[in-house]
């Protein structure tokens, strides 16, 4: 897309912001809200500034076609460099229910793994934390992961239980101050996120960010993880995805959720996958192509601050025309500002739940 | 042809780090594998790694930041010696139910029935719950307000039609429905409860239905270990499932799961047993 089309089109969303830091700052803040935004709750030398990213919006129908090729494209075209590094790849697989999406689909994970291999990667770990479910294996068998493991042979860790070691928090949203993490996590070159594109009930979206919580082991943190939603939600997602920093990112938009996710909403098929090097910007893009309004997602207004781009006009798209494939996602009423066109953009939704 | 508790106490003891257990083969050890691994091995070395890891307040878990993980207490107190240290444990689980979460319709549930948390100062979910539910009744069976109060719990948050998931059964008026491990977890917690008598019933009927599509390593050494504390004939068919599945599951299974199964299918189950 070239500069006028994407202006184009982030001005049709109605995102383009009257001034130049209304992203990173919000519009109608508070006075408490605007004093907490003035704070700089992060070590500057851990993050450096951040730059005008591309995130990659490819057209993919279904998930039975070419996507190792189409992953491959996206990579060399985002000049993601993996040739000779170890990669770590996390999909959300939370919960496994016949009926919807919740996972990211394990044909896109597996076509990711040849991609990876293809262009070289020295080694690829495929790993997570079930949120919701102890028993890990149960849910690889059920919703189709152990299969395509096998058959792309490659090799899974249950970050649940995962040896781990303490991290110091270099950002302080919450008041946690460190992590337990898993080892696999830490030492790997590239942490892929995956998500799976879904509203969330409280969160408003759940995208590469906010599937890091995938990494934090259960078995310290509980299932569900909610010591991290205790801390604060929104606060505890910047904390986290700081902490693991992923550099990668492939968001799972083919069949998508809407309404009540990340559990219990509805499929909507997209037909879109998401590819960035900046987390903030490109579930800034992913918001976008939902028909939302990223700037009202409180965890990416924090981390649009330090961790990534957030906005949307230093963001360069490129690859499909967003504005031709947006889908207008149904969300709760809680979230019915984050809509294009609605005019608050403070929100978040209730704290402390599962 | 070894016997499935044979199969699953070697499994068990090859990924042994030293007197106790990590979660994994080989990991440094941890509280909640050392705890069942001492119950199923009945393991003198693993119940002196536990009293060397034992908090000055009687708890057992891994601190990080401002998070005390403190849920494997329970289980650890199920795993000591009768003594100084396992009083000090009980004292500990009495001492931290869970946080207070008013209710509202993201998730209704009576707030004044708050349960056991996985980390201390944060909300009660059903597994914990379960776990001080299940010591108190056999340690310190007169602690019957502790004991309803956590009986309550698991009231409160039983799933539409019996059984229970990780704790939060009705979410924005969708009903979540129940798992075969936080349902076996609950049993195993209840049995020969007279109390709870119709939330064991439902319990069990789900189990019944749930297990066999839910065929992991933990989910089904969890739900033979609550057969068999139940008395019920359902434990050969999920011995035979389990047995089938230690065999063929990738990844592994883990040192918790190894120890269920254990547990489950050895004598160390009758350290679960609460006396009627």
């Amino acid at each position: 897309m070239n500069d006028m089309d994407r202006r184009t089109f982030l001005k049709r969303a109605g995102v383009v912001a009257a001034g130049a830091a209304a992203a990173g700052l919000g519009i109608g803040v508070s006075a408490p809200g605007l004093l907490r935004r003035l704070r700089r709750p992060w070590d500057e030398d851990a993050f450096p500034p951040p730059g005008r990213p591309r995130v990659l919006v490819a057209r993919a129908a279904s998930y039975d076609r070419d996507l190792d090729r189409t992953v491959e494209t996206a990579l060399r075209d985002l000049g993601a460099t993996v040739a000779g590094r170890s990669i770590l790849l996390k999909p959300n697989l939370v919960e496994y229910d016949p009926d919807t999406v919740i996972n990211t689909d394990p044909r896109l994970v597996a076509a990711t793994v040849l991609a990876l291999r293809r262009l070289g990667a020295a080694s690829i770990l495929v790993a997570e934390g079930p949120g919701h479910r102890r028993d890990t294996a149960y849910v690889l068998a059920a919703s189709g992961f152990t299969e395509a493991l096998r058959e792309s042979e490659a090799r899974f860790i249950d970050l649940n239980v995962a040896p781990v070691r303490r991290v110091a928090l270099r950002s302080r949203f919450t008041d946690l101050r460190e992590l337990w993490l898993p080892e696999a996590v830490i030492d790997a070159d590239i942490v892929i996120s995956m998500p799976k594109m879904k509203t969330h009930h409280w969160a408003g979206v759940t995208l590469s960010l906010k599937n890091c919580f995938g990494c934090v082991p259960g078995r310290i943190y509980g299932w569900p993880k909610n010591t991290l939603h205790w801390a604060g939600l929104p606060e505890a997602v910047v904390d986290v995805a700081a902490a693991v920093r992923p550099s990668i990112q492939i968001v799972d938009g083919i069949e998508a959720m809407e309404g009540d996710g990340p559990i219990n909403g509805t499929p909507v098929h997209a037909g879109i996958l998401v590819f960035g090097t900046d987390p903030v910007a490109t579930d800034a893009t992913s918001a976008l192509l939902m028909g939302l309004d990223p700037r009202g997602i409180a965890y990416l207004r924090d981390a649009g601050r330090f961790l990534g781009q957030a906005d949307l006009e230093r963001i360069e798209q490129v690859g499909e025309d967003p504005e031709r494939w947006m889908t207008p996602f149904e969300v709760m009423p809680a979230f019915e500002h984050l809509r294009l066109g609605a005019t608050s953009t403070d929100g978040g939704g209730p704290d402390g739940l599962a | 042809m070894p016997s499935l508790f044979e199969r699953a106490a070697t499994a068990l003891i090859q990924g042994r780090s030293g007197d106790g257990f990590g979660p994994t083969p080989g990991a440094d050890p941890e509280p909640e594998p050392t705890a069942l691994a001492a119950i199923a091995l009945d393991d003198d070395d693993a119940r002196r790694w536990l009293l060397g890891a034992q908090r000055a307040d009687g708890s057992f878990g891994l601190d990080v930041g401002e998070v005390r993980d403190h849920a494997a207490t329970a289980l650890c107190a199920l795993a000591l010696p009768p003594g100084e240290a396992r009083e000090r444990a009980l004292d500990h689980v009495l001492a931290t139910p869970a946080e207070r979460v008013a209710s509202d319709d993201s998730a209704p549930r009576d707030a004044d029935l708050v349960g056991w948390g996985w980390t201390l100062g944060t909300a009660g979910w059903v597994e914990p719950t379960a776990r001080a539910v299940h010591t108190l009744r056999r340690l310190r069976p007169s602690e019957m307000d502790a004991i309803g109060a956590g009986i309550g719990y698991l009231d409160d948050r039983e799933c539409l039609g019996g059984g229970w998931n990780h704790g939060n059964p009705l979410v924005y008026d969708v009903p979540i429905p129940p798992y075969g491990q936080t349902t076996a977890v609950a049993l195993a917690a209840l049995h020969g409860a007279g109390s709870a008598v119709g939330l064991i019933h439902r319990g069990v009927g789900v189990l019944r239905r749930l297990w066999p599509e839910e065929r992991g390593p933990l989910t089904l050494a969890v739900s033979l270990a609550a057969f068999r504390l139940l008395g019920l004939p359902d434990a050969a068919q999920v011995e035979v499932a389990l047995d089938e599945e230690l065999g063929r599951t990738e990844p592994a299974p883990d040192a918790v799961a190894l120890a269920w199964a254990a547990i489950a299918s050895g004598p160390g189950l009758s350290a679960l047993v609460v006396p009627s």
